[in-house]
């Protein structure tokens, strides 16, 4: 049995589980585990899987929530299951359920990107690539064909589908063409490789003064994008030699937990002031030289900009209906962001 | 109502205080057993949902079965769907009382609502009650040509189901012809599917037992079945997307064309969002163009970017599946990956056995143009914080530069860790220094530098200090104070607990006194008498062995010793190729994750014949016994090289249950058997009364292999019982069906032989211990069924055995079958006899 079968399998089972349960633990499951075996009983029969779209899921088995709670106790008829087989089952979208109706219709539109860096201690970029993913949340009646194309296709080197994606109208003209299921869900991901900055820099140095070594970290902007940056941190191992730490820092706040993880975080950068955390480290012994160095992890976040510069042109309803509320929105936050020392 | 139900609106499971509480359920069960008033169903809910729980913190409420029957005379869905819950789980130890649920499905099999007729179905057939199979027909029959997909896709899955419980019943019922109409027929593409995978399981396991099977497997992947799958796969779930793309790896294209058209229409599964789709669209890809070297490569080009983007998303699990895969391929061919080094670099906080995956791919792809970066990047992980990947990453530093690339910076690296001063760091660079100096001794000049200053005292690891050693011996010359080095390590020789250190010791400090004699004669006097006595015996030898060689001329020592040495161009490699080979066919399973191939751990005692299967051709085959001799006849084997025949017999007559009959004979042994005729040379209290044994009265007086007459004389069996045979299922299959039956009888069977057949395992590692050995077995209570084989002991003649036993008639069919004729009534006494000692400690 291919191995991915497998544990593609389990994601989507915990994440439809978490998806109706509002959380996946022990608890939740013991307290439903009625839902738990009726939906593992529709997912999976024979060791083989079959309906795994959660938008059918959920018109086989309704979701435990409030309103049929409520309901349940005030006409009595607590049947968490529809009467009716879901009209999906036979048609050829599978992902979508049959004729749903919305009063408005809204279709959103998310980018959001990793970017996954690594910068080392001379500030030379080793390695800068961001994994995007373009997240859908749509609400439209019947059975909406949408067009999404991008300003600019040519930087994305390589991408894969939802299994609602077209594939030819992608192959001539990179435009997604697509049937979207109900609800969220995420409608391609990709990769852009090569990138040459970075939105920030993280400049850390150690140096050693007369048997004590002093740590001294600058954080700054490169500003290029013309938005503001949040949410910064900056998280790093101790080594292990190292007996206390002192540092303090001249915005933000800093943390020194139990298993030497140090965590800094800084917020906004003011304007006025560029960020930095220095201190001195204690050791058990003394030492000539650091033979372990940390490496610090960054996190942070910007909205409304796609630092890869992919950019959706426009997005369009074939059959256009009364009116389509279209919404837009980028957000570029840190994947594996680190810097060494 | 009930009040503990009321009470409780969300059980969460809690253990019953004991029987009472199983009574009280079993009242209030009954209590609404027949009663519809309205409100009933709610309590009835509580109370389902209370057993059910328990059932699954595993309390046994089987004895609630005949209420909970009772009870399930209901409208409700939820309802239904925990009683049929309930029956199921239960049905297989109460067949009796499964007997009474049948009816009540059998009735909702005709719902108006098709979730309940499919649910219903799907219950039927889950139930795995061998007697009630009669009763699945019916409704199978017309769950397959139902109107509603659902039930038919429930409908085809209980076919499969059917199968498993008794195959004749599926097989004559003429299900799977149906089940290929609907899988060429049906609009609903997850019928397709279901019908695909049901008939794929259906043929090869049938394909030992009728001549149509292999045909029809083989029909699944004909041409005009996989053009009606590919082109319809985009309708297809992935899962069932999956199924098929499995499916098409086994298809052979006539032309290349057709191999083109293929790809083509596949090539968007490489995009889809699901790995497992990716994957599997992958091994059509490799596989199809296996025999194609050029367009192979290009494939290779093609599956990069998915496979890297894959990686980098979901979970780790996932991508270390992905990477696996990806780190099968870049040892396949590194060059394609060459220019993306850059996506094998770790990441700070990547679980350590991603990391692990990652260095060796990194030290795959390194060639003349990437390696100083790679180098580069691999040096800052042995600053690394997680001390073993600090430790691979040095070592892949090493191998690197046994690849030949760019030696120079290397070393000078490596000498940088000699440097470093970290315990773990230093061990490993030695060993590599040691490595790198056998293969490129024209650096020794440098590396001894920084070597002669590495104190002896701060390594202390077995390898590490052993490389060190070698070293000081070797350049001896080079190094001023090597002598006076290894006089001190000498001088702790009892400390030094590893014998692989004392070892290279006593040869360096040889190589050492050839090199500078005056300085070494009292170090190597003193490791000479410390060898001579260790208590480890390589040790003790070879220290004796230089000091005879030493005694007996110098100089030829000193040849055998330190001759002149060549630098080593290969290194040999862990894995053979063949072994990567099978890895790569069995691409997209396993196989990859673990990296050795299926049948390494696809072990028969780890995972036990089949439950429902009684047929040859899913079963696992003999060759893994081999490598699980039981610890008892190894050491018989042991006693065999020292003990003479009557010995042998003695220790034989001691040991228990006659186990030791099937250890091998020494060849003077087999010639008189051969010599002598066919005839067996056992016999048994319990089975004395058969006939043909009575006309080997003389046998009796060997007493081979019983407890009961250990004086007899030591003379061999005449048939002798290969303990090792080896037979492939498919082998036994064409024979079977080839030889005609030597000889058929019915045997009866001890009742404690029954009592001990409480599963067929039992008996197959009983008759293993006879030299007879299981191919295939399976079979629930009372009726088991076996296929044995054996091999005659230095002959290559097979001996093949159907044998049936039921359980509650005590008796046991048995067909024999033998590649030699004349000697069939001889191994059919000896199966006998085995047979007849089961069950008797």
């Amino acid at each position: 049995m291919p191995p991915l079968m497998g544990i593609e399998f389990l994601c989507r089972v915990s994440d439809v589980l978490s998806d109706y349960l509002g959380g996946l633990n022990e608890d939740v499951i013991k307290d439903n585990f009625v839902i738990v075996y009726e939906l593992l009983d529709e997912m999976i029969d024979n060791g083989f899987p079959l309906t795994t779209e959660p938008n059918i899921l959920r018109e086989m088995i309704a979701p435990p929530n409030i309103v049929s709670k409520v309901l349940s106790v005030v006409t009595g008829n607590s049947s968490n299951v529809s009467d009716t087989l879901p009209g999906a089952t036979g048609s050829c979208i599978p992902w979508r359920a049959a004729d749903p109706k919305y009063a408005n219709n809204e279709v959103y539109v998310d980018l959001v990107e990793e970017m996954d860096t690594v910068i080392n201690r001379d500030g030379v970029l080793v390695k800068c690539e961001i994994y995007g993913e373009v997240r859908v949340n749509s609400h439209l009646s019947g059975l909406p064909d949408l067009t999404l194309s991008f300003a600019n296709p040519s930087i994305l080197d390589d991408v894969r589908f939802h299994p609602c994606v077209r594939f030819r109208p992608w192959e001539s003209h990179q435009i997604l063409s697509f049937v979207p299921p109900d609800g969220e869900f995420k409608l391609m991901s990709y990769r852009v490789k090569k990138l040459k900055s970075t939105p920030i820099y993280v400049k850390p140095q150690l140096s050693s003064d007369a048997g004590k070594w002093c740590v001294n970290v600058l954080v700054g902007l490169r500003n290029d994008h013309g938005k503001t940056i949040d949410s910064i941190t900056l998280q790093f191992q101790l080594p292990p030699c190292v007996l206390s730490a002192d540092l303090t820092s001249n915005t933000g706040t800093v943390n020194v937990l139990g298993n030497k993880t140090c965590s800094w975080s800084i917020g906004r950068i003011p304007k006025d002031k560029t960020p930095s955390l220095s201190g001195t480290l204690e050791f058990e012994s003394e030492l000539e030289r650091l033979n372990v160095f940390p490496t610090f992890r960054v996190g942070f976040k910007i909205m409304g900009v796609a630092l890869s510069g992919v950019q959706i042109d426009k997005l369009d309803l074939k059959s256009t209906p009364s009116r389509l509320y279209k919404g837009f929105r980028a957000l570029t936050q840190a994947g594996e962001f680190e810097v060494r020392s | 109502m009930a009040p503990p139900a009321q009470s409780q609106r969300s059980p969460s499971p809690s253990q019953p205080s004991g029987k009472s509480e199983l009574s009280d359920l079993k009242l209030q069960l009954r209590k609404f057993a027949g009663s519809r008033a309205p409100g009933v169903d709610d309590s009835k809910r509580e109370l389902f949902k209370k057993v059910i729980s328990y059932m699954t913190i595993g309390i046994d409420v089987s004895s609630l079965f005949g209420e909970m029957v009772m009870c399930s005379a209901t409208s409700d869905i939820v309802l239904k769907k925990m009683c049929y819950l309930y029956v199921g789980n239960y049905a297989k130890v109460n067949p009796d009382l499964a007997l009474l649920t049948i009816n009540f499905l059998q009735r909702d099999c005709h719902d108006q609502d098709p979730m309940i007729r499919g649910l219903a179905l799907r219950s039927l057939c889950s139930l795995r009650v061998a007697n009630l199979v009669e009763y699945l027909v019916g409704p199978l029959g017309s769950g397959l040509k139902d109107s509603n997909s659902y039930v038919r896709m429930v409908a085809v899955i209980g076919v499969l189901k059917l199968y498993h419980i008794s195959a004749s019943t599926c097989i004559d019922a003429d299900f799977p012809s149906m089940l290929k109409h609907l899988m060429l027929n049906d609009s609903d593409t997850q019928v397709v599917a279901n019908c695909l995978s049901a008939l794929q399981e259906i043929w090869s396991a049938e394909a030992s037992r009728s001549e149509e099977a292999p045909r029809e497997r083989e029909a699944l992947i004909s041409k005009p079945v996989i053009y009606y799958l590919l082109n319809r796969i985009k309708e297809f779930s992935e899962w069932a997307q999956c199924l098929v793309l499995e499916l098409i790896t086994k298809y052979v294209p006539s032309d290349s064309s057709e191999i083109f058209d293929i790809m083509n229409l596949l090539e968007d599964r490489l995009q889809h969002a699901n790995g497992a789709v990716v994957l599997a669209t992958v091994k059509v890809f490799l596989q199809l163009t296996l025999s194609m070297t050029d367009v192979h490569q290009q494939v290779y080009e093609r599956i990069k970017a998915p496979l890297l983007t894959l990686v980098s998303s979901g979970s780790p699990e996932q991508s270390y599946a992905v990477l696996s895969h990806l780190h099968l391929l870049v040892m396949r061919a590194p060059y394609v990956f060459s220019s993306d080094y850059k996506h094998f670099y770790c990441q700070y906080n990547e679980p350590s056995y991603v990391k692990r995956l990652k260095l060796e791919m990194l030290t795959a792809v390194a060639n003349e143009s990437n390696t100083y970066e790679i180098v580069t990047e691999l040096c800052e992980y042995a600053a690394n914080v997680d001390i073993p990947i600090a430790r691979e990453s040095i070592r892949a530093v090493g191998k690197i530069a046994l690849q030949q690339y760019d030696v120079n910076a290397i070393v000078d690296r490596l000498l940088q860790f000699l440097e470093m001063d970290k315990d773990y760091v230093t061990a490993d660079a030695l060993v590599l220094v040691k490595d790198l100096l056998r293969k490129y001794p024209q650096w020794s000049h440098d590396c001894i530098a920084v070597v002669g200053n590495i104190s002896s005292k701060n390594v202390q690891e077995p390898k590490a200090k052993a490389a060190l050693i070698w070293m000081l011996g070797e350049y001896s010359q080079d190094m001023q104070d090597a002598p006076y080095i290894l006089e001190s390590l000498i001088e702790n020789w009892d400390e030094e607990h590893s014998a692989e250190v004392r070892l290279h010791l006593l040869t360096a400090v040889m190589k050492c006194f050839f090199k500078r004699p005056p300085e070494t004669q009292s170090a190597l006097g003193a490791a000479l008498a410390a060898g001579v006595a260790d208590f480890h015996q390589d040790v003790h030898d070879r220290a004796l062995f230089y000091h005879r060689i030493l005694r007996y001329n110098v100089s030829v020592a000193e040849r055998v010793v330190n001759p002149p040495k060549q630098a080593v161009s290969v290194f040999a490699d862990t894995q053979s190729s063949e072994i990567k080979d099978r890895i790569f066919e069995e691409f997209n399973s396993l196989s990859v994750l673990y990296q050795k191939p299926s049948y390494m751990f696809i072990d028969k005692e780890h995972r036990g014949p089949p439950e429902f299967a009684d047929e040859l051709g899913n079963l696992s085959i003999g060759e893994a016994e081999d490598n699980v001799v039981p610890s008892q006849r190894v050491e018989e084997n042991d006693k065999d090289l020292l003990l003479t025949t009557a010995e042998k017999e003695e220790t034989r007559g001691s040991s228990n249950n006659g186990s030791a009959y099937n250890v091998p004979y020494d060849s003077a042994a087999s010639v008189f058997a051969s010599q002598t005729q066919i005839e067996s040379a056992i016999s048994n209290p319990t089975t004395a009364g058969h006939s043909q044994q009575a006309s080997f009265g003389i046998d009796d007086l060997l007493g081979l292999g019983m407890p009961a007459v250990p004086d007899a004389p030591p003379s061999p069996p005449q048939l002798k019982l290969n303990a090792k045979a080896a037979l492939d299922p498919s082998t036994f299959q064409q024979k079977w069906r080839q030889l005609p039956v030597a000889l058929s009888q019915e045997l009866s069977l001890s009742p404690q032989a029954i009592a001990a057949l409480t599963a067929p395992q039992a008996l197959l590692r009983h008759m293993q211990s006879h030299s007879i050995h299981c191919i295939a077995s399976g079979g629930q209570s009372p009726n088991f069924k076996f296929f044995f084989f054996a091999q005659k002991y230095k002959e290559s003649s097979n001996y093949l055995v159907e044998c049936i036993i039921n359980t509650s008639s005590a008796k046991a069919q048995v067909k024999i079958k033998a590649d030699d004729q004349s000697t069939s009534q001889a191994f059919s006494t000896l199966f006998e006899s085995a047979l007849s000692k089961f069950g008797i400690p």
